[in-house]
């Protein structure tokens, strides 16, 4: 089952991120909904996951607690074991930028801006001092393959191309978790597979941890795991 | 420690204030003028207050003035129920004597005023200044005709009361447009003076008769004119500077031996240039007030172009979030779009209004003083920020997943 270089079973790897009796609740009105409603779910260092599952499955709702962007109405949040589900905005933030990378599926990437500018945006709001922000960059975009675009502005760049300057800025920060949501939704179907070997390159050879979520269920087989969502529950696929 | 740093933030700002040059531009259009028309106003009055103090320097700084009449009020302004027209008060040369005994060795020079038709063979001018004093008026008030255009009349001829003029470089030119008024004749209620010097042009002084058109004679030609021997005004020339303030004193004290206190005012330049300062001063706050509105209407241009690109920035608001923007990272970043915005329109205003006063300086007073530039300056900061905070605020207050979502 395990893609893993070692062929550790889930109990023996560490636990990045725990979700315990998770709880999110949104009020529209007077109609109280569990988007997401009692979800445990743990990803281990290293590990390839997918999450996937139809649209109003809570699928979003997940991505946002595992990328620490919204609070859960109930239940906690533990980053190596320790509970961050009530910490204020600008604590998350700050946790947000050493832990996460992200990569949308819109690629969110500053407009008339370099691709290496793009790409070291994490590092202006973490401790990296400012001479060593150009060269942890360069080395992220040798990485994804962009060596030579450096000056180039997204406009300049084809979406494939676009989205491996989004992974470098994922990467900047030596992140814990890679969440990516959808990465290639907006791609043709050759800089798609490019992309998704990138993650599995990252995943094979630098052992990072991918949380990779699509609609797409032949994509998420790609993963070591797959997590199905219907209805705020959670199912683990092997 | 703030992250990112100010320098970074400075950078970024700069770069998306430059993707929108058009816009940028139209923005700080309101900021330009605003700090343009204050600068202007400002420049104007502060030239207008050097021109007259220069005015008042050349009249001579060590004068001192006694003339009827209660001419300020209590607060230093001009005294604006009476004035020194409307009074019954006049001077004569016993007060003139009696001064003199008591304030030697300064100089007391009586000054008789009347308005009469002045007349050259061929032209007629009526209500001219007539001003009757001695051949120690013109060193008394600066005012000796340069070479050339002959001399101010002597003792000699102060003493025999010869009838000779000295005429103003209007006032000259006027009577005499084709040749030289000097050597010429003119005529006073029908009597012949012979027109001994002409002055140079003094341009006129605000707040002051216009010397410029004034004649002058011997004393005695104007009492002579007038029918009686009043004096309008006592002119006292200290020996120095530092005189003045004493000698006013001890004028005041002689005087009011003989005249109610309200019946006449001792008064020196400065005095009176204090007086014309404050109204200055007061016009031209005003209006500079009046301009600074623009300011306010540029501020809320700012407020709502920032209102603008925080709409159509979300996406880049919520992904900076999503990376490690905290709110308050996201809240300076705005700010000081809005304040670069504000002081780059304050930079060019000043720069405009740096040029403008030259270029006004040309016709009229104007000197521009360090600090409306930084009046305006500080102003266009202030309402950088002010009207900065509103679209800042609304930027930082952005939830992430909402901003990402945004088309």
């Amino acid at each position: 089952m395990t893609k893993l270089p070692s062929s550790k079973n889930n109990s023996q790897k560490e636990i990045v991120l725990e979700l315990r009796d998770v709880v999110k609740t949104y009020n529209s009105g007077n109609v109280i909904f569990n988007a997401l409603d009692h979800v445990d779910l743990k990803i281990y260092k290293g590990e390839f996951i997918s999450i996937t599952g139809p649209s109003g499955s809570g699928k979003s709702t997940l991505m946002h607690i595992i990328g620490l962007l919204d609070n859960p109405t109930s239940g906690q949040v533990l980053l190596d074991g320790h509970d961050i589900s009530k910490l204020k905005e600008t604590q998350m933030a700050q946790i947000r930028n050493v832990t996460l990378g992200f990569v949308f599926q819109q690629f969110n990437l500053l407009a008339k801006t370099s691709s290496l500018e793009n790409a070291t945006l994490p590092l202006l709001y973490s401790d990296v001092p400012k001479s060593k922000r150009d060269g942890i960059g360069l080395s992220m975009l040798q990485k994804v393959g962009l060596e030579d675009k450096l000056k180039n502005t997204p406009a300049q760049l084809s979406g494939g191309q676009q989205q491996r300057v989004a992974i470098a800025r994922a990467l900047v920060n030596n992140p814990k978790i890679i969440l990516a949501d959808e990465p290639t939704g907006n791609l043709d179907s050759k800089s798609g597979k490019d992309v998704m070997e990138l993650f599995h390159h990252l995943h094979k050879k630098e052992g990072r941890t991918i949380v990779f979520v699509t609609h797409d269920l032949d994509l998420a087989k790609e993963a070591d795991r797959i997590i199905i969502i219907k209805d705020g529950h959670i199912t683990v696929h092997k | 420690m703030f992250k990112p740093s100010l320098e970074d933030l400075l950078k970024s700002s700069i770069r998306s204030i430059l993707k929108n040059k058009g816009r940028t531009v139209l923005t700080s259009l309101g900021i330009i003028i605003g700090v343009t028309s204050v600068i202007l106003l400002t420049s104007i009055g502060n030239g207008l207050k050097k021109y007259i103090s220069d005015q008042f320097e050349s009249l001579g700084a060590n004068s001192v003035f006694v003339a009827p009449g209660k001419l300020f009020n209590d607060k230093g302004g001009f005294n604006n129920n009476g004035g020194g027209q409307f009074v019954s008060t006049t001077f004569n040369l016993s007060d003139v004597a009696l001064l003199k005994r008591n304030l030697r060795p300064n100089t007391v020079i009586p000054v008789s005023i009347t308005t009469a038709e002045v007349r050259s063979p061929k032209i007629t001018k009526p209500d001219i200044f007539i001003i009757g004093s001695t051949e120690q008026y013109a060193t008394g008030v600066n005012e000796t005709p340069s070479a050339g255009n002959g001399r101010w009349f002597t003792k000699e001829e102060y003493d025999k009361k010869d009838s000779v003029v000295v005429l103003g470089y209007t006032i000259a030119a006027d009577l005499f447009p084709q040749s030289q008024a000097l050597g010429k004749k003119v005529i006073i209620k029908s009597k012949n003076y012979k027109v001994v010097g002409v002055l140079d042009k003094k341009g006129s002084s605000f707040g002051g008769p216009d010397v410029d058109s004034q004649t002058f004679t011997p004393l005695d030609n104007v009492f002579g004119i007038t029918g009686n021997n009043h004096l309008q005004r006592i002119l006292i020339k200290t020996q120095d500077k530092s005189d003045v303030p004493d000698v006013k004193k001890e004028v005041e004290k002689i005087l009011l031996k003989k005249y109610d206190k309200d019946a006449f005012t001792v008064f020196d330049s400065s005095q009176l240039l204090d007086s014309i300062n404050s109204i200055i001063s007061a016009l031209t706050t005003g209006l500079a007030g009046i301009a600074a509105i623009s300011l306010v209407v540029g501020g809320i241009g700012i407020m709502n172009i920032m209102l603008v690109t925080v709409s159509e920035r979300t996406r880049e608001i919520g992904l900076r979030k999503a990376i490690g923007a905290y709110p308050r990272a996201i809240l300076v970043q705005f700010l000081i779009e809005a304040v670069i915005l504000s002081c780059a329109g304050g930079f060019i205003g000043i720069l405009f209004g740096f040029l403008g006063s030259l270029a006004i300086n040309k016709f009229f007073p104007a000197s521009v003083t360090l600090s409306s530039i930084l009046i305006a300056f500080g102003v266009s900061a202030t309402v950088g920020i002010i009207f900065g905070v509103a679209p800042a605020r609304k930027a930082s207050k952005l939830s992430p997943i909402e901003a990402l979502r945004y088309e």
